[in-house]
């Protein structure tokens, strides 16, 4: 059924959209993913050359063509391999995502502050990931750039990417908000508490795979309470995805009846978590890493 | 991929700087109308009150496509984050029934990506037959580049949903809400919905790079053709526009000039226009900021006014302070 989705709303430039209209480079990479795990490789072959068409010269990608700048999506296609990517494109894919980092964390913003004498609150100590460049590091695209160069790193331990690996668990472990699980940002901003999001809490809990801290453990009580309460498949596919990468996704866990996928990478994304091993084949390469 | 402007791209730039031709030059002080109307609750005389709103208004919509933008924000029931679903049907049933060729609702929130089970948390598809084939989700919604007629920010450029780009007239429906960066978030502030998380991210963090005040400017400057409907019987005060406290006021504020419903919409809530950078930053533009140059209509600013709490750190723009 959802093999049927994805094909149908495949563009005749190869690409997908997010709903209708013009293809975008994020849909089209969960469609891709989706795809080749569910063993169709016409419209996953084409959906690639449309993602090889459209790197840009720096090594990234944009969010679509016409737009003239590589952002976050880059983690997302370096999600997959370089035998599907070519091993050039794949390799300029991650040399991108190694040179990027949040707003706050680059030495000009840091010299600026320091000259201001403003202190850097503990959470800007280590380098996460932006949405575009420029701007400053954020929840979902630090996890989405991790899960890429976890990959990388299980296929070749380079200390580059260890090195950004490591700043990005600290980014997210100095992330988690009071209850518990994360928001899309800071746990603290302007002083406030802010409030845990289900999609966010599972892709953080996915990028923290193996990592074993109280925080961790309070932070998957919070995705499980989600998992109850959530009527989001966006949440959902990602509390799955998450949950299942810490080993900690009930035996037999059941999607609530009536959460309907309400965009094309919500419904690829659920095939992908409710495939067996919920999506670790794809992500970490081995159904059984944990 | 070579940096390069389509013919399409090209046309919505033209087409926006010829019309913002004014936008970019003081105006002769023809003073804006703004309408405050009392509506205690959410319920079923609001389709009455929104339509007397816009006749007083004369929108000129019959056959023209409108855009109706909310301002949906968080999972929240009915509450007081998220434009009331009835004001939004009010609104829909109300241009509909001035001849409207098209009508559509669109939003793109800044921090959650599931747009429409935002929506339907928030009670859209409960209120609103068939709410989902009236609504675009501006996050992923296709875009065209523009550039601003006259950048106050640091964004020369800004890609923009077709959706929006495309409408004869943008209706804003903004909730009555301290802001704990801006002061407070009303019609203008409202526009950051529209910049597309699908290019920029959740939330649109550019926007706070490039400078949060001129941006709005720079957004409100983009679109010359807005009718701003507040949102203001049940507003948010305190640690706005998620975290703070529901305020009942019982108020609509109307008009096309969303400076001057913002102008008076601060006044409402006791917070000095000219405290806000970015009203500040518009009255270089639009000189609606000063009651002198605003023509009021319903109840008085004085018979309405309802002090809102601010944060700590920004008492400062209290108006009795001012």
């Amino acid at each position: 059924m959802s093999v049927g989705i994805l094909v149908g709303k495949q563009n005749h430039d190869g690409g997908w959209p997010y709903v209708r209209g013009g293809s975008w480079t994020e849909p089209t990479v969960y469609a891709v993913l989706a795809l080749l795990s569910a063993g169709e490789t016409e419209p996953a072959g084409r959906g690639l050359k449309w993602l090889v068409r459209a790197q840009r010269r720096d090594g990234g990608w944009p969010p679509r063509y016409g737009v003239d700048q590589s952002t976050w999506v880059t983690g997302l296609v370096a999600l997959l391999s370089p035998e599907q990517l070519g091993v050039e494109a794949h390799g300029h894919a991650l040399a991108w995502l190694l040179r990027a980092v949040g707003r706050e964390s680059t030495v000009l913003y840091r010299l600026r502050e320091w000259l201001l004498g403003v202190s850097r609150p503990p959470e800007q100590e280590h380098p996460g990931w932006p949405w575009i460049p420029g701007t400053s590091g954020w929840v979902g695209p630090t996890a989405i750039a991790m899960l890429a160069l976890e990959q990388a790193y299980r296929r070749r331990r380079a200390e580059p990417v260890q090195r950004r690996l490591d700043s990005g668990r600290q980014f997210l472990l100095t992330r988690i908000c009071k209850e518990g699980g994360w928001n899309y940002g800071s746990a603290r901003p302007l002083g406030y508490d802010s409030n845990p999001y289900p999609e966010t809490t599972g892709m953080a809990l996915a990028a923290l795979r193996g990592v074993r801290t109280p925080a961790v453990e309070q932070a998957m009580g919070t995705a499980l309470r989600f998992l109850g309460e959530c009527r989001s498949a966006d949440g959902l596919n990602w509390l799955e995805i998450g949950l299942a990468a810490q080993g900690r996704l009930p035996d037999g866990y059941q999607r609530p009846a009536g959460v309907e996928p309400r965009t094309l990478p919500e419904t690829a994304m659920a095939m992908i978590a409710s495939a067996p091993g919920h999506g670790r084949g794809l992500l970490w390469g081995s159904r059984n890493a944990t | 991929m070579q940096p390069s402007f389509t013919r399409r791209e090209w046309l919505a730039t033209a087409a926006g700087g010829a019309l913002l031709t004014g936008c970019a030059e003081p105006q002769p002080l023809v003073p804006s109308r703004v309408s405050i109307v009392r509506a205690p609750a959410y319920d079923q005389t609001l389709y009455d009150t929104v339509g007397r709103i816009f006749v007083e208004h004369r929108l000129a919509v019959r056959g023209r496509r409108v855009v109706i933008k909310p301002n949906l924000v968080e999972f929240e029931p009915e509450g007081a984050i998220n434009t009331h679903p009835l004001l939004v049907h009010a609104a829909l049933e109300g241009l509909r029934a001035l001849g409207a060729a098209s009508v559509t609702i669109a939003e793109g929130p800044g921090h959650r990506r599931n747009t429409l089970d935002l929506a339907e948390a928030a009670g859209f598809f409960r209120t609103i037959p068939r709410f989902e084939d009236l609504f675009v989700d501006l996050n992923l919604d296709d875009v065209s580049r523009v550039r601003p007629p006259r950048s106050f920010s640091r964004l020369s450029q800004l890609f923009l949903p077709h959706t929006v780009l495309g409408a004869d007239l943008l209706v804003s429906l903004p909730k009555m809400k301290t802001h704990h960066w801006v002061g407070a978030t009303l019609a203008m502030k409202n526009l950051f919905g529209v910049v597309p998380g699908g290019v920029y991210g959740w939330p649109k963090n550019l926007l706070h790079w490039s400078g949060i005040h001129e941006c709005i400017v720079d957004l409100h400057s983009l679109f010359p053709r807005q009718f701003a409907l507040v949102d203001g019987i049940v507003g948010m005060e305190g640690n706005g526009p998620i975290q703070g406290t529901p305020k009942h006021v019982g108020v609509l504020v109307a008009g096309s000039d969303p400076v001057a419903v913002d102008a008076t919409c601060c006044r409402i809530m006791q917070i000095d226009p000219f405290h806000l950078a970015y009203l500040k930053l518009a009255a270089g533009v639009n000189a609606h900021l000063t009651e002198h140059n605003i023509v009021q209509t319903g109840e008085a600013v004085a018979a309405v006014t309802t002090p809102f709490e601010l944060p700590p750190d920004l008492r400062e723009i209290r108006l009795e302070n001012a």
